[in-house]
C-alpha cells in the first residue's frame, strides 16, 4: 500500500484532509433532494442539468432569429401573438435598437448557452466516465462548481435584458469601440462581458475535469487508441477550451476595465494621447473565437465517427488517422484566426500566411470525411434516427465546410466578408452541423440516461422536417451573401441593390418559420418519452462501448466491477464474432473469440 | 451504505488510493495554472501591443513609477512562496505544526504585498496617474490590478489553510493535498509578479 | 427569387469572380462525390442486404488512398485558389497606386451614420481651405485609379462597394485603404459592412462615375459649395480625422 501522506494519519483510504476519494463518494449515492436533483456531485445528474439549461436556452436563442427572420420578411411589420407584450412601446414593432440587441443576444446565447452546455456539458459529462470504463470524473466537486458557475453566468446574461437601456447590442463579437461605453454605454453590455467570463470560468474547470479524467480514469486495456472517438472529440476539445477561453476571458477583463474603469486597451488615442487599438481586441477574441470553433464541432465530430461505425455495423475507418487529423486540426486551429479579420487592413504577409494556414487546416477535415465515407461503404446500415441525424451531420458539414474555402481566399473574403454569406457559413457548420450532432446524441444516449426509448417513428419525422428547412434557411443565405447582402441590416431595403432579395428573404424566413415549428415535435417526444417511452434495455443499439454494459440509467457508482478493456470501441461485423457469437458486436470488454 | 463488492483494490473496484488522488490533483492544478498561464499571456500580449504602437513609453508626461517598494513586494512574494514550501516540505517528515505556522506567516507576507500594492496605486494617483489616464495608467492598473486580486485570493486560501492545519494539529490529519495544489498556486503568482514587474517597472 | 450578384463596374472586380467561380467548381465537384457516395450507402449498403464488409481500414492502400485524396484537394484546389489569389492581390488589389500622378486620391471619414469625403482641391494638398468635402456623395471620373485612405471618427465602419467586389475597414486610430477604377459610368451604392449601432443599416452613400470632363464640372461646383459653407464657421471637427495630411 503506497505511503500515506497525511502528516499524523493514519487513514489508509482517503486522505483525509475533506477531499473524499471519489470511490467512496460515488459508491454511496447522496440522500435528500437538494443533494440528490440540485448540487449533486454526480457527473450523470451533471450532465442532466446542463442539459436540460443548453435546451432552454436553445428554445430562447431559437425564438429570437424566429424574431429575426420575422423582421427581414416582414420590415416594420407587428411581430404576432407575442409581439405587443415584448416590443409594447412600438405596439410590437421590431425597432432598430432591438434589433441589433436581437441578433446579439442570438448569437451569444447559441454559442455559449445552447451548445456549449448541451454538446460540452451535458455530453461530454455524462459520457466520458462511462465510456472509458470510470465510477465518476476525476474531480466531482469541481464539476458541480462548474455547473453552478454555467447557472450563475446566465443568471446574469438574463438580468442584462432587463437594466435600463436594456440588453447589449454590440454583436457577439461584440467589437470595441461600439462595445465600450463610448458606443454601447448602459449595464447590460457590461453584464454581458462578466456573463461571458462566468460562462468561460465554467468551461475551463470543465475543461480541467474533462482531460484529468481522461487521462486518469480510463480502465485497465483502455489505452488512449482504443477510446471511442467520442472521447477523443471531448478530450481534444477540452484541451482547446483550456488553452484559448481564458484569452476570451483576457478580452472580457479589459472590456470590462475599459467600460468600468476607463482604461484604454480599445480606446484609440488621439494626436495629443497615445492611445489602445481595437483591432488588439479582434486578435484577442478571435485568438479565441477561431479554436472556439473547433471547440463546438470537435465533440460532434467525435460523436458522428462513432455513431456512422456503430449503425453501418462496422469499424470506424482509419480510426488512428481519424485521430491524428483531429490532433492536426487543434494544433492548427490557433494558427488561422486572422483570417476573420482580412479586411481590416492588415499586412499583406500577415495575411498571405493566415489564408495558406487556413487552406492547410482543410486537409484534415477532407480526411475525416475520408474516412467518414469509408466507414459507411459497403457497411450494413441502419437508418435509425440518431444515424439519420448523423448522416445530416455529414451532408451539412460537406456544405458548411466546402463554403469556408471561399472565405479562406482573400480575394474572395474582401468581397464577402460581413455578408450573408459569412452567416450561412457559420450557420451551416455550427446551428446545423453540431446541432444534427447534438439530436443525433440526445436520441442515442436517451436510453442510457433515462432508460426510455426516444420514439422512432416521431424522430425521424423531426430529422426531415429539421434538415430540409434547414438547408433552404442556410443555402439560402449563402445566395444572399453572394449577391452582396451585408450581416445584422435591421432593414436590407436602405440599399436599393438589396431590393430585389426580399422575395428570398422571405422564403428563407419562412423555411426558418418551419424549421422553428418542426423542434416542437421534438420537445413533444423528449417530454413524452421521458414519461411514457418504452423502457429500455441496457444495450438497445447493440454496440460495445462501455455505458452499453451497465443498466439503463446506470446505477450511482456506474459500475460494479471496473471493467478490463480488451477489444477497441468499433468490433463490429467482424465475422469471428458472429460465427462464435451469433451476434454482429463484441463488447469492449469481451474476450475475442 | 456499504461498499459494493470487488470494491477492494484500485483496479477492479475503482477506488483510489491518496497517492493517485495527489497526482490526479497535480494534474489538474497543473491544467489550471496552464489556463491561468494563457490569461496572463494574453494580458501581457495585450500591453505588448499597445506599448510598440505607442509613440514612447513613457509618454511624456506620464508620472514616474516608484522602484523601491515594487521591489520590496517582489522579495515578499517570493519569501512567502518559499516559506510555504518549507512549511510542506517539513511536513512529511511529521511535523504538522509547521505547517501551520508557515501557511501563517505566507499569508501574512501575502497580506503585506497586498497593503503595500495599495500604498503604491495612492502614490500612483496621488501623482496623477489614473486608470483612465491612456494607455500608461490603462496597463499599470489593469495589470498589477487583475494580479492583486488573484494575491487576494491565494491570502484567503492560504488562512484558509493555515486554521485547519492548526486544528488539525489535535487531530493529526493536516489539510496536505489543498496545501499542496495552494502551494502551486501561490508559486504561479509569484512567478507571475515577477513578469510583471519587470515588465512594467523595469522594460 | 433570383439572388444575382451585383453589376461588376470596375477594372479588378471580374478577377474576384473568377476566384469565384473557380472555387465554386471545385468544391461542387467534391460536394457531388461525397453525396454520390453517401446516396449509393444509403440506398444500397443497408442492414438486410448482405454483412457488412468487416475492415478498419488500416491497410496499406487505404493510407496511400487518404494520402492521395488530400494531397490531390490540396494542391489542386487550396495551393491553385491561393496561388492565384496571391497573384490577383499583390498584381491588382494591394498595387497601390502611390505613385501614379493620375491617381485621384479621397480621404473617407466614416462616422456614425455616415460618410464624409475629402477631396485635395485645385492645391493638391489636402486639410487647406480649398479641400472639397461631399456628404454621402463620392463623385469619380471613369478610367481613372481611386486612391481612398480612411478614417474612423468613433467606432469601426467597413466601406463596401459591392459593384466593385471590395470593402475594406475603417478603425478609429488607424488609417486603412483602398483603390479602385471605374470602367463605366454609372451611380452605385456604398455600403457600411460592420455593425455600427442601431443606424448601422442605413450608413449609405452613393458613388457617382462619370467622364473626365463632367467630373472636373462637379469638381469645381462641389469646390463652390464647401466655400459656402465654410463661410457660416468652420465645422466643428475632431483634428486628424476630419482631413488630414496625406502622407502621414
Amino acid at each position: 500500500m503506497p505511503a500515506d501522506e497525511t502528516a499524523g494519519g493514519a487513514g489508509d483510504e482517503a486522505s483525509g484532509d475533506g477531499d473524499a476519494d471519489p470511490a467512496d463518494e460515488s459508491q454511496q449515492a447522496p440522500r435528500g433532494w437538494w443533494r440528490r436533483y440540485v448540487f449533486s456531485t454526480d457527473h450523470k445528474t451533471i450532465a442532466k442539468q446542463f442539459l436540460f439549461l443548453g435546451l432552454g436556452f436553445l428554445a430562447v436563442g431559437g425564438f429570437l432569429a424566429m424574431l429575426i427572420r420575422w423582421q427581414l420578411a416582414n420590415p416594420g411589420a407587428p411581430f404576432p401573438l407575442v409581439g405587443k407584450l415584448l416590443y409594447g412601446s412600438s405596439g410590437g414593432v421590431i425597432s432598430p435598437a432591438a434589433y441589433t440587441a436581437l441578433f446579439t443576444m442570438h448569437g451569444t446565447i447559441m454559442i455559449f448557452f445552447a451548445i456549449t452546455p448541451i454538446l460540452i456539458g451535458a455530453f461530454g459529462n455524462f459520457c466520458i466516465p462511462l465510456l472509458i470504463g470510470a465510477r465518476d470524473m476525476v474531480f466531482p466537486r469541481l464539476n458541480l462548481l462548474s455547473f453552478w458557475s454555467m447557472f450563475l453566468s446566465t443568471a446574469i446574461l438574463t438580468a442584462s435584458f432587463f437594466v435600463p437601456l436594456g440588453a447589449p447590442q454590440a454583436g457577439w463579437t461584440a467589437y470595441p469601440t461600439l462595445s465600450t461605453a463610448i458606443g454601447t454605454p448602459g449595464l447590460g453590455q457590461t453584464l454581458w462581458t462578466v456573463a461571458i467570463y462566468f460562462n468561460g470560468a465554467s468551461s475551463i474547470m470543465g475543461a480541467v475535469n474533462y482531460i484529468t479524467t481522461v487521462i486518469r480514469l480510463r480502465a485497465p486495456g483502455m489505452g488512449y487508441f482504443q477510446m471511442p472517438l467520442t472521447v477523443w472529440g471531448f478530450w481534444l476539445t477540452s484541451i482547446l477550451n483550456a488553452l484559448f477561453v481564458p484569452v476570451l476571458a483576457a478580452g472580457m477583463v479589459l472590456l470590462f476595465f475599459d467600460r468600468v474603469f476607463g482604461t484604454q486597451f480599445f480606446i484609440a488615442g488621439t494626436a495629443i494621447r497615445g492611445g489602445g487599438d481595437p483591432i488588439l481586441y479582434q486578435h484577442l477574441f478571435w485568438l479565441f473565437g477561431h479554436p472556439e470553433v473547433y471547440i463546438l464541432i470537435l465533440p460532434a465530430w467525435g460523436i458522428v465517427s462513432d455513431l456512422l461505425s456503430f449503425f453501418a455495423r462496422k469499424p470506424a475507418f482509419g480510426y488512428r488517422v481519424t485521430v491524428w487529423s483531429m490532433i492536426a486540426v487543434v494544433v492548427l486551429s490557433s494558427l488561422v484566426y486572422g483570417h476573420h479579420m482580412f479586411v481590416t487592413g492588415m499586412s499583406p504577409m500577415l495575411g498571405e500566411s493566415f489564408m495558406l494556414l487556413t487552406m492547410i487546416i482543410s486537409v484534415p477535415a477532407v480526411v475525416l470525411f475520408f474516412n467518414w465515407l469509408g466507414t459507411i461503404w459497403r457497411g450494413a446500415m441502419r437508418t435509425t434516427p440518431p444515424m439519420l441525424f448523423a448522416l445530416g451531420l455529414v451532408f451539412t458539414f460537406a456544405i458548411g465546410g466546402l463554403t469556408g474555402l471561399f472565405l479562406a481566399d482573400i480575394e474572395a473574403d474582401v468581397y464577402l466578408h460581413d455578408t450573408y454569406f459569412v452567416v450561412g457559413h457559420f450557420h451551416l457548420i455550427m446551428a446545423a452541423a453540431v446541432l444534427l450532432a447534438a439530436f443525433a446524441g440526445i436520441h442515442y444516449w436517451f436510453p442510457k440516461m433515462f432508460g426510455r426509448m426516444m420514439n422512432g417513428p416521431l424522430g425521424k419525422l423531426h430529422f426531415w422536417l429539421t434538415i430540409l428547412p434547414l438547408n433552404v434557411v442556410f443555402c439560402g443565405q449563402l445566395l444572399i451573401g453572394y449577391a452582396g447582402m451585408q450581416r445584422r441590416l435591421y432593414d436590407p431595403s436602405a440599399y436599393e441593390f438589396l431590393r430585389p432579395l426580399l422575395e428570398l428573404n422571405r422564403g428563407i424566413s419562412h423555411a426558418a418559420f418551419l424549421l422553428g415549428a418542426a423542434q416542437l415535435i421534438f420537445v413533444v417526444n423528449f417530454f413524452w418519452s421521458l414519461a411514457r417511452g418504452r423502457k429500455a434495455e441496457p444495450n438497445p443499439w447493440q454496440v460495445g462501448t462501455l455505458e452499453w454494459t451497465v443498466p439503463s440509467p446506470p446505477p450511482h457508482h456506474n459500475f460494479d466491477r471496473i471493467p478490463i478493456v480488451r477489444q477497441g470501441p468499433h468490433e463490429l461485423g467482424n465475422p469471428r464474432v458472429i460465427e462464435a457469437l451469433g451476434r454482429d458486436w463484441l463488447a469492449q470488454d469481451e474476450e475475442m473469440p | 451504505m456499504s461498499r459494493v463488492a470487488g470494491a477492494g483494490g484500485a483496479e477492479t473496484g475503482g477506488g483510489r488510493t491518496a497517492a493517485a488522488r495527489d497526482v490526479d490533483a497535480t494534474i489538474g492544478m497543473t491544467i489550471l495554472l496552464g489556463a491561468w498561464v494563457m490569461l496572463f499571456a494574453a494580458l501581457f500580449l495585450a500591453y505588448g501591443v499597445v506599448r510598440v504602437q505607442a509613440n514612447e513609453w513613457p509618454p511624456f508626461g506620464a508620472p514616474r513609477l516608484p522602484r523601491g517598494v515594487p521591489a520590496l513586494n517582489t522579495l515578499l512574494l517570493i519569501a512567502s512562496s518559499l516559506l510555504l514550501r518549507r512549511g510542506l516540505a517539513r511536513a512529511r517528515g511529521g511535523g504538522a505544526s509547521s505547517v501551520a505556522t508557515a501557511a501563517a506567516a505566507a499569508a501574512l507576507l501575502g497580506a503585506g504585498f497586498l497593503g503595500a500594492q495599495l500604498a503604491v496605486w495612492r502614490v500612483m494617483l496621488a501623482r496623477g496617474l489614473f486608470p483612465s489616464s491612456g494607455v500608461y495608467g490603462s496597463v499599470f492598473f489593469a495589470l498589477t490590478g487583475f494580479h492583486a486580486l488573484h494575491v487576494l485570493g491565494g491570502v484567503v486560501a492560504i488562512s484558509v489553510l493555515a486554521v485547519q492545519a492548526a486544528r488539525a494539529r489535535r487531530r493529526g490529519r493536516a489539510p496536505l493535498r489543498a496545501l499542496r495544489l495552494t502551494a502551486l498556486y501561490w508559486d504561479f503568482v509569484a512567478i507571475v509578479w515577477v513578469a510583471m514587474y519587470l515588465a512594467v517597472y523595469w522594460l | 427569387m433570383s439572388a444575382r450578384i451585383p453589376h461588376d463596374a470596375s477594372v479588378n472586380g471580374h478577377l474576384v469572380d473568377g476566384i469565384f467561380r473557380y472555387i465554386f467548381v471545385a468544391t461542387t465537384a467534391c460536394f457531388i462525390v461525397v453525396v454520390v457516395v453517401m446516396l449509393v450507402a444509403v440506398v444500397f449498403h443497408r442492414a438486410g442486404r448482405g454483412p457488412a464488409h468487416y475492415t478498419h481500414g488500416k491497410h496499406q492502400v487505404s493510407y496511400v488512398l487518404t494520402a492521395l485524396v488530400a494531397a490531390a484537394i490540396f494542391v489542386g484546389v487550396d495551393l491553385v485558389a491561393m496561388r492565384r489569389s496571391a497573384d490577383d492581390l499583390r498584381q491588382h488589389f494591394w498595387h497601390f497606386p502611390d505613385r501614379d500622378p493620375a491617381a485621384l486620391r479621397v480621404e473617407v471619414t466614416a462616422q456614425q451614420w455616415a460618410w464624409t469625403f475629402r477631396y485635395a482641391g485645385a492645391d493638391g494638398r489636402f486639410d487647406t481651405a480649398d479641400d472639397v468635402v461631399t456628404l454621402n456623395e463620392l463623385h469619380v471620373p471613369v478610367a481613372t485609379p481611386i486612391y481612398l485612405k480612411l478614417r474612423s471618427k468613433d467606432v469601426v465602419h467597413s466601406f463596401y462597394l459591392p459593384n466593385f467586389r471590395t470593402k475594406i475597414d475603417a478603425v478609429p486610430g488607424n488609417t486603412t485603404r483602398l483603390w479602385f477604377e471605374a470602367r463605366e459610368p454609372g451611380t452605385f451604392e456604398i455600403g457600411c459592412a460592420q455593425h455600427c449601432g442601431v443606424s448601422h443599416y442605413k450608413m449609405r452613400a452613393l458613388l457617382f462615375s462619370t467622364s473626365a470632363d463632367d467630373f472636373q464640372r462637379w469638381l469645381a461646383r462641389a469646390a463652390g459649395d464647401t466655400a459656402l459653407r465654410r463661410d457660416t464657421g468652420p465645422p466643428v471637427a475632431i483634428p486628424d480625422v476630419d482631413g488630414w495630411d496625406w502622407e502621414s
